[in-house]
């Protein structure tokens, strides 16, 4: 459970520390121009003709939060009570003097694992943080962490360690984003 | 994937076939060009999933499969990719088999060989310093934007934050294939049932698209596709188990 939370949660992070590497000052001309409709999805045709508006949820919402400084936000509340706590990734770039900051929430979406919602900070015309107030979690892969717990006893190959070295790229299964996308897609259209 | 305010080049992220694809052109070239060429790669994408998309219903790959399309009228690329799938059927022992789910499915084959056609468009187009990772599958040329080879980190099963290896290379295809995103989807053909044993294969060589059929074929073995792995010639590989052991080869491009 916390294992596939975990693999979800950090496709979430790693969305986030895009939007807001997209979104420091000065980065690639593409990043810059994020609100005005250019990068994360120029293509509107690659909504999926059959995505299925009824598995929205709450309504969106859009609230005005103190001037400047957002705060890391937190958890979520899966209308069946599962809480969910989201890590925000470091934030390098909030300072922006004279805009006020905006949260804007996107549709919740269902899909095949669980409920998606996203909510990004808007501050200016830039956004500085997307965040997952829901993600599923349980599942499968669940299963097999247990397993593995229960297995991590030397036998074998060397026992898999962690690096985080200065990577350009990742290679990994492919992420089941469809509904991360939508539900960010949904509030940055609200937001701009 | 932090880069400088100086750095050449352009960096792009869109969302297609269900996952994201980044391309990040570390060429300096006039951003017009880069834009083009990124356009380009971006567009062709999209064709791909319009085709082959099996999510699709109106997809040359889904009407192939009604039989409202005849081997004799499909695309050219429609039957290079199943006559390439019927290589891979034999290579692979039935192991990759575009037919698992019992439709047509050349998914395993599809994502990796669109991003490998990217790749090989962009060398010819003169941006011979890329890297087009297609949800995971990575192909990388030449150097990265500062200068250096690349560095791709194959990531942890069990952290989606962590790298457990990091390989570093100036024409590298890097396919993984895991059981820890979308559960076990992937079927061993012979039993129809999932597959079991390893969590995460990654295989190194130069074509993409035959690396993700080779990936995905391992984990559809189970545990004895790390022994069909290490008989594979001109690939290396990295596999990490259920029980969260990792084996490699050992000429696999490695770095610190």
């Amino acid at each position: 459970m916390r294992r596939a939370l975990l693999a979800i949660t950090g496709l979430a992070a790693s969305t986030t520390a895009l939007v807001v590497f997209k979104g420091s000052p000065g980065t690639s001309q593409v990043a810059q121009n994020l609100p005005t409709a250019q990068p994360v999805n120029p293509t509107p045709q690659d909504v999926e003709p059959s995505a299925d508006p009824s598995g929205v949820a709450p309504k969106p919402s859009v609230t005005a939060d103190a001037p400047t400084s957002p705060k890391p936000t937190k958890s979520t509340a899966r209308p069946s009570g599962t809480r969910t706590t989201t890590k925000a990734a470091p934030r390098t770039t909030t300072k922006a003097p004279q805009s006020t900051t905006r949260r804007v929430t996107g549709n919740g979406f269902d899909n095949e694992y669980g409920y998606v919602q996203v909510q990004i900070v808007v501050s200016g015309n830039r956004i500085v943080e997307a965040v997952a107030l829901s993600l599923p979690s349980g599942g499968e892969s669940d299963i097999h962490s247990g397993d593995v717990r229960d297995s991590y006893d030397g036998r074998g190959g060397e026992v898999v360690q962690k690096q985080n070295a200065n990577l350009n790229t990742v290679s990994g299964a492919t992420e089941t984003s469809n509904s991360y996308k939508q539900s960010l897609r949904s509030a940055i259209e609200q937001a701009f | 994937m932090r880069a400088t305010l100086t750095r050449p080049g352009l960096c792009r992220v869109e969302q297609i076939m269900g996952t994201a694809i980044t391309l990040d052109l570390a060429d300096d070239l006039p951003p017009a060009t880069l834009r083009e060429l990124a356009d380009d790669v971006f567009a062709w994408m999209r064709e791909v999933d319009a085709r082959f998309s099996t999510y699709k219903p109106d997809s040359e790959v889904c009407r192939f499969d009604r039989g409202e399309v005849l081997l004799s009228e499909a695309s050219a690329d429609l039957r290079y990719v199943l006559e390439t799938c019927a290589d891979l059927w034999g290579a692979t022992d039935g192991f990759f088999d575009a037919y698992a789910t019992g439709r047509l499915d050349p998914s395993g084959f599809v994502k990796g060989w669109a991003a490998q056609v990217a790749s090989d468009r962009l060398v010819a187009a003169g941006a011979v310093n890329h890297c087009v990772n297609a949800g995971g599958d990575v192909r990388v040329r030449g150097l990265s934007p500062s200068g250096e080879p690349w560095r791709i980190g194959i990531r942890h099963p069990w952290d989606a934050m962590a790298a457990c290896l990091v390989l570093s290379g100036t024409d590298l295809a890097v396919a993984t294939s895991g059981v820890y995103e979308r559960g076990r989807h992937v079927l061993d053909p012979r039993r129809g049932a999932p597959a079991s044993g390893l969590r995460s294969v990654t295989v190194v060589g130069t074509d993409l698209g035959l690396a993700d059929a080779y990936a995905t074929a391992a984990l559809a073995m189970g545990t004895p596709g790390l022994n069909w792995l290490a008989r594979l010639d001109d690939h290396t590989h990295a596999v990490i188990t259920d029980n969260a052991r990792q084996y490699h080869s050992v000429d696999l491009p490695l770095t610190d």
